[in-house]
């Protein structure tokens, strides 16, 4: 009798992914749940990490083969892959048509202002960029080609849909590891970037208050799209989708006549976006494809890249302020780094724990808005020199 | 795909320190561009002043420059809206609409 039912248990067993269930999937399973713990508890990017630390999870619980004797496939990738729920998710990445949508999101939901009215920090934007080329060059010495070194430099400008823009032209087989260390990595910079700062500087500089930033007009919020959008299409044809994506959101916000297509744009499409986005970036992060040495360096060198590009916005503002009359606090150089808001919000707690009177978010917005284009740049010109614009 | 750059160390490193101080000189050229920003106010004040008169040399035709701006009937509370708060709603509405207005005050049905 039992040798009867054990073939049938057996055969039951094998449609389970209970028995395909490797170290490697459990090891991912608890990367998912950490990253759900610190959207929870810590706040850290809710956004980004709930939807990816799920489907993180997911991806990792293997089903039966899809053939009788082959690898186990993941329940998720049924709705990845052609046919499948998130199919068109994931084509949406991977032809860069979900990059420019979120820039639509995030130029309807950004207020320019602060980047308008202190022009010179604008400079700060491009400083804390270095990041991108100590990535690239240590990936290069790593034995990745020079297209890879590319698209894991760019996780250094701290700018999600640019870096899975980058990647695509690059490098596509690498979208996983990179878009996933780019994500995680904005989502932590709240514990990456405050003991860089606070290493590089004084007390005293930390405590620099500045001056409230003059009014911008309503005129120049309108005209601030229109010729951002001319120069970058102009100059940088290779990321134009992006910034005019960008451009256009934030002319529907600022022109004041066109209130539902901002508030869609700003609200409703950018949240299906994220949802979208998500999915697709944790579906790809399947043990057998992630838990690789390849991935684990694209790992480290997105943290020596976020390092280096908040280390040189610092630097970068207390170079500054060799040169100018009324000092600024070098704190907000981090900012530059892009990553819109998180990388200001991390400026204005640090001086505030050092000054509670001090506060810096304003300021911090400017270099933090630069930097969205000074990532857009190094990516432009990287694309251009090497080959793929 | 047609490299520029030759795909080793010394071209990671040429690529590197011409995107980086590309990126700066072009990151600079954007400051200088909104530094000019402000000038765009002083088109629209002067603009401004332009349609000013403009419309004063027409307010003895026309009766006032800003005829489509509303006009009603009473500043005296209607309905359950505050007396106390009246006069700091009657400021704001004169401050918006400009003087010599009169409002209605009353709950929205």
């Amino acid at each position: 009798m039992f040798e009867t039912l054990l073939p049938f248990f057996q055969a039951m067993l094998d449609q389970t992914g209970l028995v395909h269930f490797t170290f490697g999937n459990f090891v991912m399973c608890v990367l998912g749940c950490v990253m759900i713990y610190l959207a929870i508890t810590k706040h850290f990017e809710p956004l980004l990490l709930i939807g990816i630390g799920f489907s993180c999870i997911v991806a990792n619980i293997p089903g039966p083969p899809d053939v009788p004797g082959g690898p186990a496939v993941s329940a998720l990738l049924y709705v990845v892959k052609e046919g499948g729920l998130f199919h068109f998710a994931f084509e949406g990445v991977g032809k860069l048509i979900i990059p420019p949508l979120i820039f639509l999101g995030v130029g309807a939901m950004t207020d320019f202002g602060p980047m308008i009215a202190n022009p010179k920090l604008v400079l700060l934007g491009a400083g804390a960029h270095l990041g991108i080329f100590v990535a690239l060059i240590f990936a290069k010495m790593l034995g990745f080609t020079m297209n890879e070194a590319g698209a894991i430099g760019i996780i250094g400008g701290a700018d999600g849909p640019m870096a899975i823009f980058v990647t695509m032209k690059l490098a596509p087989h690498l979208l996983g590891p990179i878009s996933v260390a780019a994500y995680s990595y904005m989502a932590l910079m709240p514990l990456i970037q405050p003991p860089i700062m606070r290493l590089l500087t004084t007390k005293e500089e930390r405590q620099i208050g500045m001056a409230q930033s003059r009014k911008v007009s309503k005129l120049e919020k309108i005209a601030f799209p229109i010729v951002i959008a001319i120069v970058v299409n102009l100059f940088f044809p290779p990321v134009a989708p992006l910034i005019t994506m960008l451009m256009l959101g934030n002319l529907f916000k600022e022109c004041g006549v066109v209130d539902r297509l901002a508030k869609t744009a700003a609200g409703g499409l950018i949240n299906v976006i994220i949802m979208i986005l998500t999915v697709a970036i944790g579906s790809t992060m399947a043990a057998d494809k992630f838990l690789t040495v390849q991935t684990i360096q694209i790992v480290v060198l997105g943290l020596v890249a976020f390092a280096f590009g908040t280390a040189s916005g610092v630097v970068t503002a207390k170079i500054m302020n060799l040169f100018l009359k009324t000092k600024i606090n070098p704190l907000i150089g981090s900012a530059g780094i892009a990553s819109v808001p998180i990388a200001a919000r991390v400026s204005h707690i640090v001086a505030e724990q050092e000054n509670p009177n001090n506060l810096l978010i304003y300021h911090a917005m400017g270099p933090n808005l630069a930097g969205v284009f000074g990532t857009a740049i190094s990516g432009g010109i990287l694309l251009a020199l090497l080959g793929a614009a | 795909m047609n490299a520029i750059i030759p795909d080793t160390l010394a071209g990671a490193l040429i690529l590197s320190i011409i995107d980086f101080f590309l990126s700066f000189v072009i990151i600079a050229g954007i400051g200088v561009v909104l530094a000019f920003f402000p000038l765009l106010n002083r088109f629209a004040s002067a603009e401004d002043k332009h349609g000013h008169k403009h419309s004063h040399g027409k307010k003895h035709v026309h009766g006032h420059g800003h005829s489509a701006l509303p006009a009603a009937a009473s500043v005296t509370p209607a309905g359950n809206a505050a007396d106390q708060h009246v006069a700091a709603i009657s400021a704001a509405v004169a401050v918006v609409v400009g003087p010599h207005k009169i409002v209605q005050i009353e709950r929205a049905n």
